[in-house]
């Protein structure tokens, strides 16, 4: 399961690497504005399910 | 003979956004909530005729022509935190999503294409239906509709209508009927009644000086409906010109803002001071169910446009009109809104 309280942006044009942010609406807000948009976790963020039985 | 009564109205809408302008929300990502006007989203067949062409020998029509079709409807709500969160989604177009079951939280902000953003807001399905079914009376569900503003007003008063939102939306004119949807039982909505109310514009905590007599703060997009047809937009029934056209997008124009609100006046009131010297800052209207279900919209810098004496139930009140402005690094307005439901606008 991902951090309720990060999310994933992608600069703005869709230009470049995504970027975790703190799920803050101060933080979010002026990201926002200047064209971040919310995108999906890259893979390495999955945590991934223990398979040991 | 029955009659059919207008109490057996059912809507729904898409809680998540379309795909696309033309491909009409699935079911799993449609709700339906309840609402308080009467008014039926009832699509529009625009025609021409042959009145004007030479060559029949008179001046009279003898063939019409489907041309277009229009969309338009109004939701009239008590404010929840569910439709708020749906109406700033949807109506200022940026979101993200953050949070967990119970408490999701959505960050909306105005769409800038200067910055990368779309110019089309996100779009929604949205089902009118009547005795869906074998005795059906009405069941259309009207594709690609946008939202064109929304409107809250937080008046004085114990009763759920002291705390409303109006939406407006316009649709492509894209139809299905019959909808093909079985609408899933409404959503309980948490209310987010006047006593909720915390309000601070300009420097002035109005809830804690006991001075807010209403608030209302609207957001218009302005849908440049004209420009939804292009040549392609498409038809009613694809690849069938007969079939009248439909929009293709439907981008927002110049948007507006506003906020304007009634407080109580008095020796320490600093309305008409803020008015002549222009003071600016930020105006923040929040409405709390609870820890996991509420409101906040930021309009991020604000000055006073008119602030004008008067009466309310003979105690001298103040008037004013807000100019919502644009600040450089938190733009116009900003809305977070929480509620316990997944999925609004993604």
């Amino acid at each position: 399961m991902n951090d309720p309280n990060k999310v994933w942006l992608l600069p703005p044009f869709g230009q470049g690497e995504p970027k975790a942010f703190e799920a803050k609406p101060e933080i979010l807000v002026p990201a926002m504005v200047a064209g971040w948009t919310q995108c999906d976790p890259p893979a390495s963020e999955e945590v991934k399910t223990d398979v040991h039985d | 003979m029955s009659t059919t009564r207008l109490q057996e109205l059912l809507i729904g809408f898409g809680k998540g956004k379309q795909t696309d302008i033309a491909t009409a929300n699935l079911v799993a990502n449609i709700w339906q909530l309840k609402k308080l006007n009467a008014q039926l989203a009832n699509p529009k067949l625009n025609t021409e005729n042959d009145a004007d062409e030479y060559g029949k020998g008179h001046e009279f029509a003898t063939q019409t022509f489907k041309t277009s079709w229009d969309v338009s409807g109004t939701l009239e709500k008590y404010l929840s935190a569910e439709v708020s969160a749906w109406a700033m989604a949807f109506g200022l177009g940026k979101v993200v999503k953050s949070g967990t079951t119970p408490n999701f939280t959505y960050t909306c902000t105005p769409l800038f294409p200067a910055n990368g953003d779309a110019s089309e807001l996100p779009y929604f399905s949205f089902v009118e239906q009547i005795r869906p079914g074998a005795g059906v009376v009405l069941d259309r569900m009207a594709v690609g509709c946008a939202v064109e503003g929304w409107t809250i007003t937080v008046g004085s008063g114990p009763g759920r209508a002291n705390s409303k939102i109006t939406v407006e939306f316009v649709g492509s004119g894209k139809l299905t009927d019959p909808s093909g949807i079985t609408l899933p039982a409404a959503t309980l909505e948490k209310l987010l009644p006047s006593a909720a109310l915390a309000l601070s514009i300009n420097g002035t905590d109005y809830v804690t000086n006991k001075n807010v007599v209403s608030v209302e703060t609207s957001w218009k997009n302005n849908i440049r409906l004209d420009a939804g047809f292009f040549p392609g937009s498409g038809f009613q029934t694809p690849g069938d010109a007969t079939t009248g056209a439909i929009r293709g997008r439907l981008e927002f124009g110049n948007r507006q803002g506003a906020l304007k609100f009634t407080a109580r006046f008095d020796n320490t009131s600093t309305e008409l001071t803020k008015l002549k010297a222009q003071t600016t800052g930020t105006a923040t209207i929040t409405l709390t169910f609870d820890a996991n279900n509420s409101l906040a919209i930021t309009w991020q810098k604000v000055s006073f446009a008119t602030a004008e004496l008067g009466e309310t139930d003979q105690i001298v009140t103040v008037a004013v009109e807000a100019t919502p402005m644009y600040d450089s690094t938190n733009g116009i307005v900003s809305a977070v809104a929480k509620c316990g439901v997944d999925g609004i606008c993604q």
